[in-house]
This record gives structure tokens, C-alpha cells and sequence, in this order.
């Protein structure tokens, strides 16, 4: 079995000077994280992260890489001792890969040379190359300004060889900023939320409000398929599922058709505050964005925030639609947000929903609901029905 | 979703629970006559006996001619091929497709309504007549809306969603007496919801055309019949192999053949009997449902005591402002199989066209929901079914009510 490795460069993390240690450890462990069962190695020296694997785990490696948080770029990278003949024989082999898959035929090699011992100079190395891949490949062309393929040769105690590299998503390492809790329904908007923070490196649990009978089977089934393709991307992210109908009865009992958007979001707020003090959150986050909808407005926005003890982070909150879809499609979870079934049937959006709500008629409407018991039912079914689930690992 | 075989199952007119007799033929003619019956040699002899011998037992329970009837992977099929025959230059006579007229309803099943529309997108003129309240087609707007351009109309047996039965007789009338001396007009019937289940003679109604469908009465999915009287013999789409007399090329599907005509001929054989005990379970149904506050029957005039008018197999109900998605999840979690609306309509608009039609105000359509009985199901069944709605739907009831605005 061969292996094979690859480099991973990372970027902010380098800057944080003091912190380097821990978060290029949060990298490792994060990229450990999303392969359990995979065996593999990864090391760090020089600002650079390596991962060998067997070359049987290729595929998943580059999927696992393609969504760590922190990583700049990876690619795969050959390995060979710092002697100019085993540079020469490596950068044949890349050259003839790139052009038996019809890279194009013009070609840089750049040269780094970290280990200033090695005899030739960068510029002499680069000369030795480009001769031998010249006389090997006929055809084949230099062109430092618009080549097809660079090939880079980094020597250090090893000479590393690669080609054009994978960007990956940039970002802070998964844990590195604290624990969130995600507002979490089967639109489009709240899974880009939630991986927006989990960029910035941020872990996550994730609430959803089920209303059975009135929202669907299927509906629950999408969150948990959502849930299940964001954990790619958050590998720890777990999901609870709350039975809101009770509180959705007492909304619709006590309160006027108009309120009852509002009125939902309120509870479902407050429910998350309080659910965030018993899993360590420290902020809610949502999928809001100003003026998408009634329940959007800074006016509404500033009476359900107000039902949050902790910081309510919206980061769709300046976007457009088609820059959040462009998001949710990237990240694979458009798709599913996309399926027909409504996770609230039209039964409760009111026909003309309070758009600019007045703060203090809202609150006393609120208090009007007396919830308050409810809203700690639900938390505690919640909170015993998720336990035993809570590490349950991803499917595949 | 799991197979529900702990579930009652009240959702018949979708698709029948098999009936084990089919079954075994079906098996029994896959393991011992699974030659082609178009081959030459006695294997293939034999299976063509076999397949002469089913079409005879089938059309023997339909009261016709076994060369009258055309076997096919089922009513969609049946309905989809003959409509879309008219496509076909040959059969229209060199006469243009702008002149050419078909008449159906606005309550017809998706596999009639699309394929008319289809014909429309093709330049062919379409009139669906809209039903009154009940749900019922006037055979004179029927006739009224045939003209000397018109080729075909087509008009079902029996709803599928309400389980209204049209008078067919009356409609046939009715068109040939508009027709008269002009144009000879093919009547077809979608009589998926019929077969085995109402009485009827397709010589009687004097159609020319009638849809059947295997797995509404037992058989497995993927067999069905059109009935083409005899001397009437449109061109169809689809050539190839020249099997059934070149007008339905394919391999003939002999086991699904054999079981579909023994479930035919089984619930000939019980329909009466059967019948008895469908119209009391309509009646309790109706009654039952009626005494939960808020419901309705639709339509609301439905009559228990018409024995002609419905299908005691199908009653439709709704209970406003509940989705009909809410109740179907409801009857769910109780363990009754029920649907909303038809299981097939492809498009979402499509899905409350036929209550619209019959004057529903949209939100009240959306609400409507299905439930359709069979030979097998009990009174003890639907009461049970009655008793877990009557308690489950109220509070749901208020609940989407609220207290307004």
C-alpha cells in the first residue's frame, strides 16, 4: 500500500502569535475529528501541517480538508531527499501527470530554498529542471507569466514537490471560539448561519422546534439531513428537537392572529436562552436578515432579541437571498433546505403579520401568555430526550 | 416511511391490499408460464393459451367481448394512450388539429386532465366541463359542449376523490343525440374507481372506451385494460412488436394479466355482498364524521340513502382550517392510513382542482381529505377510525383557530 502526503497550509492561525500552539492543535484534532476510523498522520514543522495517508484514502482526505475550518490550501506533495537527482526524478513524474491529463504545455517550476546548505541556488535548481522537463517533453513550453501548471519545489532537510493546490475554507479552527447555539429550521438561511459561525470557529448545538401534527414527519427528517451535512463542516454539531406544540396551542389561544408570528419567535428566543445556560452556549445565533420577512424588521428583531440573555449573532443579517443561496449551495445544504415540505404549514403565518411592531404592547402581549412554565417543560423533554443521543456520530 | 402493516388501512381507492388469490396465480403463471406468448414453439404456445384464457375470464367479468379488451401496465396507461392517440395524423383523417374538439370534465383524474392538456398544447381544442356542487356532471353541458368538430369525450365513472358516480348512461345519451348525423364521437370512461366495486355494463352505458386499472382491486401494480368496442379502433402512438393486435406492443405482462383477471372475477363474484357492507360503513362514516364539530362531508349534501349517486368506497371530508396534511399526519399517529385528497396529482395546484370545482372556496379544498374502504374493511374499523379522529381533531381544531383577530 503506498502512502502519499499532503501539505496544508494554514493562515490566520500563524498570526495569532501567543495562541499559535493551541490553535494549530485545534487544526490537528479538528482534522482528526471529522475521519474517526481513518488512519492517518498529521505533523506539523514550519508553519506547515503534513498528512500522510495510504493513498486508498485519498478521496476522503481531500473532502475532510475541503471543509477545515483554518486551512488556506492543501495539496498533495512528494517527499523526496534533498539531492538534485531526486528532484529532478519528482518533478518528471508531477510534469507527466499534468500533461497526460491535458493540464496544457506551459509550465514554471519555482524553487524555495529554506535550507540555504543545499549547493545550487533557487534560480540554479529552477534552470535544472526546466532543462530536463524540456528535453523529457517535447512540446512543452516555459512561461513564467501565464503557465498552464507551476510546479514547487520547497528544499528544506526533504525537498517538497506540488502542484497547484486546493483552496480550502479559510477560517478559524472548529472550537477555537467558544460553543453556539443555532436557531435551526429547514429554510435555506439558518444552516449558512450556523456554518458562518462554525467558520469563525466556532462549535455548535443546534435547536429545532417541531410542531407535530401541524409541520411534518418529512420536515423533522430535512433538519436532521441538514444537521447531518453541516456536521462535515462542524464534525461536533449536535441537534435537539423540541415539541413546541403546547406553546404554539397557548400562542394562538391567548393572542391576536397578527401577534402570532412575533409571538413564536419570542418563545422559540427565550426557549433557546434558556436552553443555551444548560449546554454551556454562549450566544444564540439566526438566520435573520434585515427585512427578508415581517418577523425581520429591526423592530421585530429588537423585541425577539430582547427574550435572549446572551448575544443574539445574525450573520445573514446584511446579505441578500442570492448571496445566502450562493452559500447554501456551496456547502451543500441548498438542496435539502429546498425540499418541499414546510416546516410551519400556512396555518399559523397570519394574513397581515405585525411588521412594525410596538416594543411595549409586544411585551404585554408576551406576559399575557404566561408561558414561562411551558417553555421549562419543553426544555426539560428536551433537554433528557437529547442526552443519550448527544454523541451519537455521523452517518456516512 | 416503513411498510404500515400495523396500520388500518383506509386508503383503498390509492391502491388495494393484494388479494392472495391474485397472488398465487400470479406466481403460479410467472414459475409455469414464463415463456413468451409470442414465441413459435409449445412453451410459448402454451402461454398465449394462457393469456387467451385470462383476457376471456376478465372481459367475461366486464360482460364483453375478450377481443374487445386490450391489456396494459394500467389506468394510466390506458387513459394516456388513448388520448394522446389522437395525436396521430391518420386518425384525425388529414383533418387539422385546429379543428379537432375533445370534451372532458374538470374532475377527471390526472391521467385524463394532463393528457388533455397536452393535447391542447398541441393545438387540439379541450372543453372541461365543470361539475356542479355535488360533484356530478350534467350530461346536457356535456352534449352542449360537443360540436361538429368533436372526436372524443371522456367523462369518468366514478370520482376518485369524492366517489361521486356520474350518470354516464345519460352523458352517452346526450352526446350522440348532439352528434347525430355529424361526426361519429368515441365516449371514453376512466372507470378505475368502478371496476369490482359498482355494477355496471359498459354494453348498457353504450361507451366505446373504458380504462381499468389491476391494483385498485387486488392485483399487483402494473397491469391494467382498455376496453375498445368492438368496430372502434383508434390509432395508436406506440408500434413496435405487434402485440395485442399491434395496438399495445410489448411483451404481454402475463402474470399481472392472470392476477387481475382473477381478482376481477373474485370481486364480481362478491360484489353484492361486498356492497352491503360499504354502503353501512359509508353511512356510519358520513354520520360520524358529520358529528365532529366543524366537519364537513363534501360535499355537504352528500345523501347516505343514494345508492346511486356514490361510491360508498370513497368519502371525502374536511375540517377547516385544518390542512389536509395535518389530518392525515393525525390519522397517522392514531394508526389509520388515510389520504389527502387524490395520491396523484402531479402538480400542487392540481391537488385540490377537483373540490375547487365543484365551488369549494380554496381554503376550504386545500382541507379535503379521502378515505376509502374495501371488501376487507370492518365496521369495528371505522368506528375506531371515528372515535380517534372525534378526540384527536377538536383541540386541533381550536388550536388553528385561535381566538382571531
Amino acid at each position: 500500500m503506498s502512502e502519499i502526503l499532503f501539505l496544508v497550509k494554514y493562515g490566520e492561525i500563524a498570526l495569532k502569535k501567543r495562541n499559535r500552539g493551541a490553535f494549530l492543535k485545534r487544526l490537528k484534532d479538528s482534522i482528526h475529528e471529522r475521519l474517526p476510523g481513518l488512519r492517518f498522520e498529521v505533523t506539523d514543522t514550519f508553519q506547515r501541517v503534513f498528512v500522510r495517508c495510504g493513498e486508498q484514502d485519498r478521496q476522503a482526505i481531500e473532502g475532510a480538508l475541503s471543509r477545515t475550518f483554518g486551512i488556506v490550501s492543501f495539496c498533495e506533495t512528494l517527499r523526496v531527499p534533498a539531492e538534485i537527482s531526486a528532484v529532478e526524478e519528482a518533478a518528471e513524474s508531477l510534469a507527466r501527470s499534468y500533461i497526460s491529463a491535458g493540464r496544457g504545455m506551459k509550465f514554471k517550476a519555482e524553487v524555495r530554498r529554506a535550507e540555504k546548505s543545499f549547493p545550487l541556488t533557487s534560480y540554479e535548481i529552477a534552470c535544472r529542471v526546466g532543462d530536463l522537463l524540456l528535453a523529457k517533453f517535447p512540446g512543452l513550453k516555459v512561461d513564467v507569466h501565464e503557465p498552464d501548471w507551476v510546479i514547487t519545489i520547497e528544499m528544506r532537510e526533504w525537498a517538497y514537490l506540488y502542484g497547484p493546490s486546493t483552496r480550502g475554507p479559510y477560517g478559524l479552527p472548529g472550537g477555537s471560539s467558544g460553543r453556539g447555539l443555532l436557531l435551526l429550521s429547514g429554510g435555506i438561511d439558518s444552516p449558512v448561519a450556523g456554518w458562518m459561525m462554525g467558520k469563525r470557529g466556532m462549535a455548535l448545538d443546534a435547536v429545532y422546534f417541531h410542531s407535530a401534527p401541524f409541520t411534518s414527519e418529512q420536515a423533522r427528517e430535512k433538519v436532521v439531513d441538514l444537521v447531518r451535512t453541516l456536521r462535515g463542516w462542524i464534525p461536533g454539531i449536535r441537534l435537539h428537537v423540541v415539541h413546541f406544540t403546547p406553546v404554539l396551542a397557548r400562542i394562538k389561544e391567548r393572542s391576536k392572529d397578527e401577534e402570532v408570528t412575533l409571538l413564536l419567535r419570542a418563545c422559540m428566543m427565550r426557549f433557546a436562552a434558556r436552553m443555551a445556560e444548560r449546554t454551556g452556549a454562549l450566544c444564540l445565533i439566526t438566520g435573520e436578515s434585515l427585512g427578508q420577512v415581517a418577523s425581520q424588521t429591526v423592530e421585530s428583531m429588537a423585541f425577539t432579541g430582547s427574550f435572549a440573555d446572551q448575544p443574539v449573532f445574525r450573520p445573514l443579517v446584511g446579505m441578500n437571498k442570492e448571496e445566502i443561496i450562493a452559500i447554501a449551495e456551496r456547502i451543500d445544504t441548498f438542496e435539502i433546505s429546498n425540499r418541499p415540505f414546510a416546516d410551519c404549514c400556512t396555518l399559523f403565518a397570519p394574513e397581515h403579520p405585525l411588521v412594525h411592531p410596538d416594543l411595549v404592547k409586544m411585551k404585554r402581549a408576551y406576559e399575557r401568555l404566561e408561558i414561562d412554565r411551558l417553555l421549562e417543560t419543553a426544555l426539560e423533554e428536551t433537554l433528557s430526550a437529547s442526552a443519550p443521543a448527544r454523541d451519537a456520530p455521523a452517518r456516512p | 416511511m416503513e411498510a404500515a402493516n400495523d396500520m388500518i388501512y383506509l386508503d383503498w381507492a390509492a391502491s388495494a391490499p393484494p388479494e392472495p388469490a391474485a397472488l398465487d396465480e400470479a406466481r403460479d403463471v410467472s414459475l409455469r408460464y414464463f415463456a413468451n406468448p409470442s414465441s413459435p414453439h409449445a412453451a410459448g404456445r402454451r402461454a398465449e393459451q394462457k393469456l387467451l384464457e385470462a383476457r376471456t375470464r376478465f372481459a367475461g367479468a366486464l360482460g364483453v367481448d375478450a377481443r374487445e379488451i386490450l391489456f396494459t401496465s394500467g389506468g394510466t396507461e390506458s387513459n394516456t394512450s388513448l388520448l394522446l392517440s389522437l395525436l396521430d395524423r391518420h386518425r384525425l383523417g388529414g383533418v387539422e388539429r385546429q379543428k379537432t374538439r375533445i370534451v372532458t370534465t374538470e374532475i377527471e383524474h390526472a391521467s385524463v386532465y394532463e393528457q388533455a392538456r397536452i393535447l391542447q398544447a398541441h393545438g387540439i381544442s379541450c372543453e372541461f366541463v365543470r361539475p356542479g356542487a355535488s360533484g356530478t356532471v350534467d350530461p346536457e353541458a356535456v352534449a352542449a359542449a360537443v360540436d361538429g368538430h368533436t372526436v372524443l369525450v371522456s367523462v369518468m365513472l366514478v370520482n376518485n376523490e369524492t366517489g361521486a358516480v356520474q350518470d354516464l348512461a345519460a352523458v352517452v345519451r346526450a352526446v350522440r343525440e348532439a352528434s347525430r348525423g355529424g361526426r361519429r364521437v368515441l365516449v371514453h370512461t376512466d372507470a378505475v374507481q368502478a371496476l369490482g366495486k359498482l355494477p355496471f355494463s359498459l354494453r348498457d352505458l353504450g361507451v366505446d372506451a373504458a380504462s381499468f386499472s389491476g391494483h385498485k382491486i387486488g392485483a399487483p401494480r402494473g397491469v391494467g385494460a382498455l376496453y375498445l368496442r368492438s368496430g372502434v379502433s383508434p390509432g395508436f402512438l406506440s408500434v413496435g412488436g405487434g402485440q395485442e393486435s399491434g395496438r399495445r406492443p410489448g411483451t404481454e405482462n402475463l402474470p399481472g394479466i392472470c392476477a387481475m383477471a382473477a381478482a376481477a372475477v373474485l370481486r364480481r363474484d362478491h360484489m353484492a355482498e361486498n356492497l352491503v357492507a360499504a354502503r353501512a360503513h359509508a353511512r356510519l362514516l358520513i354520520e360520524g364524521l358529520r358529528k365532529i364539530p366543524g366537519a364537513w362531508t363534501i360535499p355537504v349534501t352528500r345523501d347516505p340513502d343514494d345508492e346511486r349517486g356514490w361510491s360508498p368506497y370513497i368519502v371525502s371530508a374536511a375540517f377547516p382550517p385544518l390542512p389536509a396534511e395535518v389530518v392525515v399526519r393525525t390519522a397517522e399517529e392514531k394508526g389509520y392510513c388515510i389520504s389527502a385528497g387524490s395520491a396523484c396529482s402531479s402538480r400542487k395546484k392540481d391537488r385540490t382542482r377537483v373540490p375547487e370545482s365543484m365551488g369549494l372556496p380554496a381554503e376550504t379544498a386545500r382541507c379535503a381529505v379521502r378515505i376509502s374502504i374495501g371488501p376487507s374493511t370492518t365496521r369495528e374499523q371505522v368506528q375506531g377510525f371515528l372515535s380517534a379522529m372525534a378526540e384527536a381533531l377538536p383541540p386541533l381544531l381550536s388550536i388553528s383557530r385561535g381566538r382571531g383577530a
